[in-house]
């Protein structure tokens, strides 16, 4: 089977002006047709960085070392410049974390909706479809005439205006406020599942994802740490992080109690870890972990990057 | 839309009553013909030469609006030709990074170290005085100013969004740079355009003092102040006139700018998300 994106092993640096940052140090995640999944992460664990790549918009301070991107089967890497314009008008849509700054500000809503989609379907009937009143008014105003709600919903229906196959959602309603973005979530959702289109979810937020993404894959120090369904990531965790990250939840938690944290800070890499990029900071770590890279174990369904998953220390 | 503020709607006015008269001037004969000789050598203000007349006895007043239109003109063909080759290739530039970004700002570099009226200089030395080394230096002084700050705002215009998004939807280069980029750098050109126009003039000024510019009988604002020099103690009505308008020119047009980029300041001018 194909899958509809497939990320093997990228490793990815930023050149600076006088050093290199590693942003993915051999990151792998596949996704099949349809599926929605969630890639969370802390700032810096490399998810932004992985969504880019899925179109090949990386900056030109990016170095691509290693490892492939393929969409649809179709590697990014050697596409002619032809090539790689039909296949992200075609099969990839972006939706971004600010609303506003996705929206070109010189231009009226129902023009730059016209532009980007060509001659496809009402701009009417797209801006209904994403529950936006008054679609009218909506055509007519400036970016900075709506609101950030408004504005996002415009920028979804003009991401999912060409039917892509896959979304790549990059967190996009952490600059809205919580009554909105739940709202926004289920539209985009509902609008993605009713297209067949397939959801990869950049975010912090673990409640929005355990609700709506079917699986989901932990980011840390440029890898993916744990992948599997999002319910039996949450409730059990293999990887340390994941715990980790999955007690520092504040819905998971009782009233009046601490929630926990991480010790230490995440990584900068600068090139390949030594070891396990979370040794530094787990409580179960060891020499081997400090020392060698672990490899993608299989356990349950799910995919670990963890030299002690077998013995179950999480 | 915030409106322009009091100081800069009045050196807009100042500016375009300038050109209105100027005009007007040229099409009615105002003040007389330019090139007329009226009365005696350097006579003081009166009631027929209103701003005296010069060493061969030619009324001021029609000379000066004369050589404002000259002035004027020269810098704003200047400046247009300044603005469309500045804008592509700071879009360009700022946009495609890489050698081409490389190689036009060590370009532009290379120019913006001469000072300018060293480098109006060795144009006016290469094509001959005139109105053609008037309007080649003034473009070569402002496309280093103006290509720098258009490729600035190109540079922060590209990697926001939008752009990311119309290269999405496939895009081609020619719309990404012509529907998205230029739209958003056309603000900064007008405000660099402002000041390249009173540097233009400024410019012009000081090629046309040095018998670079524009050549007598013809007159400019620097070709009247440089008359006037000659003469300053006994007849310093001479520099009055050009000098009072080339002054007033300047301010008018460098408030008219700073209005402009307040205007078009995104902090001030667009509400909070």
């Amino acid at each position: 089977m194909t899958h509809l994106l497939d990320v093997r092993d990228l490793v990815v640096d930023y050149v600076l002006a006088d050093r290199r940052v590693r942003a993915l140090d051999g990151a792998s995640l596949t996704m099949a047709s349809g599926e929605s999944v969630a890639l969370v992460g802390e700032s810096g664990s490399g998810k932004s960085t992985l969504g880019s790549a899925a179109g090949r918009l990386l900056p030109p301070s990016a170095d691509l070392r290693s490892g492939d991107i393929a969409v649809l089967g179709e590697s990014l890497a050697g596409l002619s410049n032809a090539r790689i314009r039909q296949v992200r008008r075609e099969r990839l849509g972006f939706v971004f974390q600010d609303p506003i700054g996705a929206l070109d500000p010189t231009m009226r809503i129902g023009r730059q909706m016209r532009l980007a989609q060509g001659d496809r379907g009402s701009i009417r009937d797209q801006l209904e479809r994403v529950r936006l009143n008054d679609p009218e008014r909506v055509m007519r105003a400036f970016p900075h005439q709506l609101s950030g709600g408004m504005a996002q919903r415009v920028g979804i229906a003009m991401a999912l205006s060409a039917r892509p196959r896959l979304l790549v959602a990059d967190e996009p309603t952490a600059a809205l406020d919580s009554q909105v973005r739940q709202d926004v979530l289920d539209t985009v959702f509902a609008l993605a599942a009713e297209a067949g289109t397939g959801i990869l979810l950049l975010t912090h937020d673990l409640s929005a994802v355990s609700r709506r993404c079917s699986r989901m894959a932990v980011m840390y120090g440029g890898r993916v740490v744990e992948d599997g369904p999002t319910a039996e990531v949450l409730s059990s965790p293999l990887h340390p992080y994941t715990a980790a990250l999955a007690r520092s939840v504040p819905g998971n938690t009782a009233r009046g109690e601490r929630l926990e944290s991480i010790p230490g800070r995440p990584p900068v890499l600068t090139s390949e870890s030594a070891g396990c990029a979370f040794a530094a900071r787990c409580a179960f770590a060891e020499d081997r972990c400090r020392n060698e890279r672990p490899v993608p174990t299989r356990v349950d369904g799910r995919t670990v990057l963890c030299h002690r998953v077998a013995e179950g220390v999480s | 839309m915030k409106r322009l503020d009091g100081i800069a709607r009045s050196g807009l006015v100042f500016l375009l009553a300038l050109v209105v008269l100027v005009v007007v001037a040229q099409v009615t004969g105002l003040g007389g013909d330019p090139e007329k000789i009226v009365g005696p050598r350097l006579a003081p203000p009166g009631p027929e030469w209103w701003l005296g007349t010069d060493s061969l006895g030619r009324s001021t007043l029609p000379r000066v609006l004369q050589g404002t239109g000259t002035s004027l003109l020269l810098s704003a063909v200047a400046v247009l030709a300044t603005a469309v080759v500045a804008t592509a290739l700071g879009v360009l530039a700022g946009y495609q990074g890489g050698a081409l970004n490389e190689i036009v700002m060590r370009v532009v570099d290379v120019l913006y170290s001469f000072p300018a009226i060293i480098l109006a200089i060795l144009v006016a030395a290469l094509v001959n005085p005139g109105l053609d080394a008037a309007v080649a230096s003034i473009v070569l002084v402002t496309i280093p100013l103006m290509t720098r700050v258009v490729r600035a705002a190109a540079l922060t215009v590209s990697h926001r969004d939008y752009v990311t998004s119309a290269i999405i939807s496939g895009a081609r280069l020619p719309r990404v740079l012509g529907r998205h980029i230029l739209p958003n750098v056309a603000g900064t050109v007008a405000v660099q355009g402002t000041y390249a126009l009173s540097i233009g003039i400024l410019v012009e000024g000081g090629l046309s003092f040095l018998g670079l510019g524009v050549q007598p009988p013809q007159a400019s604002l620097g070709v009247l102040i440089s008359e006037g020099t000659v003469y300053l103690t006994y007849a310093p009505w001479l520099l009055l006139g050009p000098g009072v308008v080339l002054v007033l020119a300047i301010l008018s047009i460098n408030v008219l700018g700073d209005g402009l980029r307040d205007q078009l300041d995104p902090r001030t001018s667009r509400s909070l998300t």
